[in-house]
């Protein structure tokens, strides 16, 4: 995934407090704006092209990873029965988060319920799967920083001479969004 | 008629129980991993995140076990979800 759609949208949604609110036990408020939306969907339609022709990169070997990792023979078995039907669940779920980023807003907000939130969470940390494993992530420094420090702190960790300096912008964000989308589900639990 | 002992010393190895692993990577992030445990597999809090923290500083923890279907189940909806899981007979 390239870098060149991230700029614009990182640094307005993360000073956004509360990308995603609970409105009642069975429906969530998505409160980023369109920018962000439609910046998210084509992140998605990259990674649904990446899906159905990629089958042998680490990208690949990280979003369908081996389930018999001591047996070559039950691998095998496991992979020819199991692998399209995980395509078909990771198409579906990006297929219904695509569907919920192009709804018409209710003023700032798209109303999405538990199962629209669940998808857009697995479509979420996908792409944190494949961003992170571009980027060689180190969990060390990324995650605590996430996750222990404020938002402007955050930003000054990030060096913009970096050629990577936007896709790591990218990854923080949907490291952010991801969170706030886990919270949101905990939090009244 | 030759009878074969089938012996006590341990059970064969069609009987022992699969185990589901969850191993550590750099990219889910804890708390993630934690709602995951909780959602697929109905642990409490306080359950999730202890598996949660072994995976973390352990390297790997054992989330769930029982047949070889239903541990290949398991497998299936914790790949859906994006963690790195395999399994493995117990004590393989």
């Amino acid at each position: 995934m390239g870098n060149d759609a991230t700029r614009g949208c990182v640094i307005v949604a993360r000073k956004n407090k509360g990308p995603v609110t609970r409105i009642d036990a069975m429906s969530y408020s998505l409160n980023i704006d369109a920018t962000d939306r439609t910046t998210l969907n084509a992140l998605l339609d990259q990674l649904r092209d990446m899906l159905m022709h990629d089958s042998s990169s680490d990208i690949a070997r990280r979003l369908f990873p081996a389930a018999y990792h001591q047996d070559e023979q039950h691998e095998q078995e496991y992979q020819r029965l199991m692998r399209d039907e995980l395509l078909s669940s990771r198409l579906a779920s990006l297929s219904l988060t695509s569907s919920l980023l192009e709804r018409e807003p209710s003023g700032d907000k798209v109303v999405l319920s538990a199962d629209e939130l669940d998808a857009l969470m697995r479509s979420i940390n996908s792409l944190r799967l494949v961003l992170g494993t571009l980027l060689d992530v180190d969990e060390d420094e990324f995650e605590a920083q996430l996750l222990d420090v404020d938002e402007d702190e955050f930003e000054a960790h990030l060096d913009e001479n970096d050629p990577g300096y936007g896709q790591y912008q990218l990854y923080s964000y949907l490291g952010w969004l991801l969170d706030w989308i886990v919270t949101v589900q905990t939090e009244f639990n | 008629m030759e009878v074969v002992d089938p012996g006590t010393d341990s059970a064969p190895d069609t009987d022992r129980p699969w185990i589901v692993l969850v191993w550590n990577d750099p990219i889910n992030l804890m708390s993630y991993v934690t709602l995951v445990l909780q959602k697929l597999f109905g642990y409490s809090l306080e359950k999730a995140t202890e598996l949660m923290l072994d995976v973390h500083n352990k390297g790997r923890a054992v989330v769930s076990s029982g047949t070889r279907e239903h541990a290949e189940f398991d497998v299936y909806r914790l790949h859906e979800h994006g963690l790195w899981a395999t399994m493995q007979r117990e004590d393989a």
